[in-house]
């Protein structure tokens, strides 16, 4: 079917529309966190930097200086804490999968699951900002491995679950035959037949967990636990003046995510649809 | 003593009654073959021998053991799937080695057993290959490999050669035909095939609905069937089943068979059950099999009786050519000889032979 | 099917992961639900709490503050998603159609969704920054305003500003979901319709629209339930301000516990709040429901 060149105007005229419209705010991100603090500071804006100024890079990549502490600080704590969750999440959440998709574990029990992390964390965190309290666990990397492995091993099970429903049943059928355990059959058969399903699911948990603000903000403190986004969010309250340095922080947290992300595109966009969709 | 005994075993999901009160026994060596029509239960039955499945009710032994509550690693069985089952992260020596490598067999003892396995379905130079390497005959020869590697003391089948191509199906028919009277091996093979029942097996389970219909010799489910419905399943084409009045001359059974704008049909059967004098002046259904309706008399055949039927459609096969006809309401099949030279249209003296007559109540579909 | 003689397994298997959500989720919520009926203080730990019934219920109820935060909330809620669900949808057809690039834009739009939330609100406070921000700039130089605005400082603005924010991240998600459905469409549906001799419009309205219905029906309200617990994008771009302008449940919770240190009926707010979550993930069960019935019939 041969297009009117009026259709193929409009048809381009949105797509351009669309690419501004998703990438100008990054664009513009990332051109302040190389221009000058004189060029950010001009009325109106000079949009293209005068010489590019990778100085804030330098700084926050650097750990002996202040900012550059700080920041890789709250890296290394994001890495721990969201690599550390999922990872336990995932543990956790496979054999509760395997139960659902074949041990006959009822649905609506996977549904509570899910209901439990859609609540407001304002409905958890008090009691939990006492408990951990009283244990002397607050600002601990811990503890928000802990809280975020119960924050990411719903959607964690629930993923899994989809996964494994589909994978042929006769191959752990012939594992059982051949004597093995449940566990064994898991562990030889189905988790190798899983892997891709694990990898986006992991991925998916790994950014759920890096973006979390809430619990971070409450239950950390200092260096030696907040996160990115807490830390992100003292240096925008702080008193920096030169935004081009908040600018760069966040171009730098944006980076793992947005590689991940456009890198395993296909698996991420399908585990997002499925996991929004299906129930 | 029976190798397996099933008795009034019962599997229902829910409301659903899948099989009804199966009862059976079957001696080492046996080659039994379930069959019967998708949906009958035959495939539930096997993973219910296998432990696959928990049973609702009953019980299954295996050599003397009470199985019914165990896991299928402690029932000394082996399994074949239909799609094979292979485990796509292990190479064909890994697969085939599983089963011991799980019991814990050292590993000399494991390549041992994995070679000789191999040489026995000359799969030797197959062992480094990954299972998406290799083709559907392949597959399925490292499926019979992986069973029968542990020695077990009873091999299930399920439908193994529907996922092969005609051809292939043919040829590992009768290699499993001949690794079974190589072994002397106690088999159970579930099939919807009837060809591949009647050629494997030395005990057939019919079955339908859940329910065994039948059980007996491949020869005496084809020449007595109960009902029916065996009749009508076991070969192909399958049994002619035909509405007919039955009268008594002589001590002879008349039988008689309408046709459309033509004279009835009689025949006469001089061997006639005795139950069948019950039929007198009734409406029954007989069942005659396509090759004792012929274009010549058969070899031996006491009382040839020919009658000239009209050939709706005539259809070569080769080596036998099959016409159809119009008798008794019902269309007809009858086998003729592969070179004979008719037209659909034309009418020929069809000689029919009732030494293997069957006579079914017409309501209750049971033999006579 | 549970098969294996193993059904009691099940439960070994689901062990740790009950565990661990009894107690960092169940724990804790009927603990809230408990201390709602005191009087406790985050601070006064010496002094003995005291039961006192509905009394925070009824205060809070009668609280006109949270009820404007809740209904803030609810603004905010319903004005991103809807507005979230026609550009999504927009985008969807538009990358459902043939044209160069298509491959590398499918791709470009899940960059908003992978900016963390608090870069995003970062990224966004800086474009309304009232002196050097870019969206000030483009509008002057563009000769659409006159003057620099302060458009987070402007109550009647500024919540409209962090709904923007909040639509740029999360439109590619229904995008995404709209289109997945859309892919599925049978081509000789849209065909057969076109033959027919249905004009556009009245395609997506009678084929389209119903098609991919459901799967956004879903969405929709998993993304409302999201929407509804907005704390960080707040916390980040405007703190609740101006003058309570943008102050959401959550952060009126917030607030209540770690500014004013009291637990007791900080706890009620949050059982009221969970209530109403309670309702819309009760919508997102029965429409998941539909959903999976639908897509089996």
């Amino acid at each position: 079917m041969k297009r009117r060149p009026l259709h193929s105007v409009l048809l381009y005229t949105a797509v351009l529309f669309l690419a501004i419209f998703t990438l100008a705010p990054l664009v513009w991100l990332v051109l302040m966190s190389i221009s000058t603090p004189t060029d950010l500071t001009t009325v109106p804006l000079n949009w293209i930097p005068s010489q590019i100024d990778l100085s804030r890079y330098a700084q926050l990549l650097n750990i002996n200086d202040g900012s550059g502490a700080r920041f890789l600080a709250a890296l290394r704590n994001s890495m721990l804490t969201a690599g550390g969750a999922t990872l336990i999440a995932l543990i956790v959440a496979i054999p509760a999968a395997y139960a659902f998709t074949r041990r006959g574990a009822p649905m609506i029990l996977l549904f509570v699951f899910l209901a439990t992390i859609m609540m407001p964390p304002i409905t958890y965190v008090l009691p939990l900002y006492q408990i951990f309290g009283s244990f002397g666990m607050l600002n601990n990397t811990v503890t928000l491995i802990i809280v975020y492995c119960a924050l990411l091993l719903p959607f964690a099970t629930w993923l899994m679950k989809a996964n494994l429903d589909v994978l042929p049943i006769e191959i752990e059928h012939a594992a059982f035959m051949e004597g093995a355990s449940t566990i064994t059959t898991l562990r030889r058969v189905v988790l190798p037949l899983a892997l891709p399903a694990i990898a986006a699911t992991g991925m998916l948990s790994f950014l759920v967990a890096w973006d979390e603000f809430f619990y971070a903000l409450i239950f950390t403190s200092d260096m030696s636990a907040k996160t990115l986004p807490v830390t992100i969010a003292d240096f925008a309250a702080g008193r920096v003046t030169d935004y081009g340095v908040i600018a760069a922080v966040g171009v730098l947290a944006t980076l793992p995510p947005a590689i991940l992300a456009i890198a395993f595109q296909r698996f991420i966009v399908s585990g997002l649809v499925a996991g929004s969709v299906k129930g | 003593m029976p190798i397996l005994s099933v008795q009034s075993l019962c599997k229902a999901y829910g409301n659903l009654d899948i099989l009804k009160d199966i009862s059976f026994d079957i001696d080492p060596g046996d080659f039994l073959v379930l069959v019967g029509p998708s949906g009958c239960g035959k495939s539930t039955l096997l993973n219910c021998i296998g432990g696959l499945i928990e049973t609702t009710s009953g019980r299954i032994d295996i050599d003397g053991k009470d199985v019914t509550a165990l896991d299928p690693a402690k029932r000394d069985i082996a399994m074949v799937f239909q799609s094979y089952a292979l485990f796509p992260n292990m190479n064909v020596a890994q697969n085939i080695g599983f089963g011991l490598e799980v019991r814990k067999i050292p590993a000399a003892e494991r390549t041992a057993k994995i070679n000789e396995v191999a040489g026995l379905l000359k799969i030797t130079d197959l062992l480094a290959r990954a299972p998406a390497q290799l083709s559907g005959g392949q597959r399925q020869r490292v499926a019979m490999g992986r069973a029968l590697v542990r020695d077990p003391k009873l091999f299930l089948f399920d439908e193994p050669l529907s996922n092969l191509d005609a051809k292939l199906r043919v040829t590992m028919r009768t290699e499993i035909k001949r690794l079974h009277q190589n072994l002397n091996a106690t088999m159970i093979y579930v099939t919807h095939d009837q060809i591949e029942a009647m050629t494997l097996a030395s005990k057939i389970l019919v079955m339908k609905d859940g329910v065994i219909q039948q059980a007996g010799t491949p020869r005496e489910i084809y020449n007595q069937p109960v009902n029916t419905f065996v009749a009508g399943f076991m070969g192909a084409p399958s049994m002619n089943l035909i509405e007919a009045q039955i009268t008594f001359k002589d001590n002879a059974a008349r039988i008689s068979v309408t046709r459309a704008d033509e004279p009835p049909i009689q025949l006469i059967d001089h061997n006639a059950p005795i139950g069948l004098k019950a039929y007198e002046n009734k409406t029954l259904t007989i069942g005659l099999r396509p090759e004792s309706l012929s274009d010549a008399p058969m070899r031996g055949q006491q009382t040839p009786q020919a009658v000239n039927c009209l050939l709706d459609v005539v259809e070569p096969a080769g080596a036998d050519t099959f016409a159809v006809m119009h008798l008794g309401g019902t269309e007809v099949t009858a086998r003729l000889h592969g070179d004979i030279d008719v037209q659909s249209g034309a009418r020929l003296d069809i000689h029919f032979d009732l030494s293997k007559i069957s006579y079914f109540d017409r309501d209750t579909t049971q033999r006579i | 099917m549970s098969g294996i003689g193993k059904s009691n397994e099940k439960w070994i298997l689901l062990a740790p992961a009950i565990t661990v959500l009894l107690l960092i989720t169940a724990l804790p919520f009927v603990q809230t639900f408990g201390q709602s009926f005191t009087d406790a203080k985050i601070t006064a730990l010496d002094r003995p709490t005291l039961w006192i019934g509905l009394e925070n219920y009824i205060y809070a109820l009668s609280d006109p503050y949270f009820r404007e935060a809740i209904g803030r909330t609810l603004y905010f809620t319903i004005t991103s998603v809807g507005l979230e669900v026609i550009i999504g949808v927009g985008v969807a057809l538009l990358l459902n159609q043939a044209f160069r690039g298509r491959t590398l834009m499918r791709a470009l739009i899940i960059l908003p969704w992978a900016v963390p939330t608090i870069v995003n609100a970062l990224a966004w406070r800086l474009i309304y920054h009232p002196d050097y921000g870019a969206l000030n700039s483009i509008l002057l130089q563009t000769g659409l305003i006159d003057n620099y605005r302060s458009w987070l400082g402007d109550p009647k603005m500024a919540m409209n500003m962090v709904i923007l924010a909040d639509v740029w991240k999360n439109f590619p998600l229904i995008a995404y979901v709209a289109l997945a459905s859309l892919q599925t469409i049978p081509g000789d549906l849209l065909k057969a319709a076109a033959v027919e001799g249905a004009r556009p419009w009245k395609r997506f309205r009678a084929i389209t629209l119903p098609w991919i219905m459901g799967p956004l029906m879903v969405v929709l309200i998993l993304r409302m339930i999201e929407a509804f617990r907005v704390f960080d994008i707040i916390y980040i771009m405007t703190r609740g301000g101006p003058s309570d302008s943008t102050k959401t449940a959550s952060f009126y919770v917030y607030q209540e516990y770690f500014n004013y240190l009291r637990s007791g009926s900080g706890s009620s707010y949050a059982i009221i709040v969970a209530g109403i979550s309670a309702v819309l993930i009760l919508a997102y069960y029965v429409g998941t429901r539909q959903q999976n019935n639908g897509a089996n019939a």
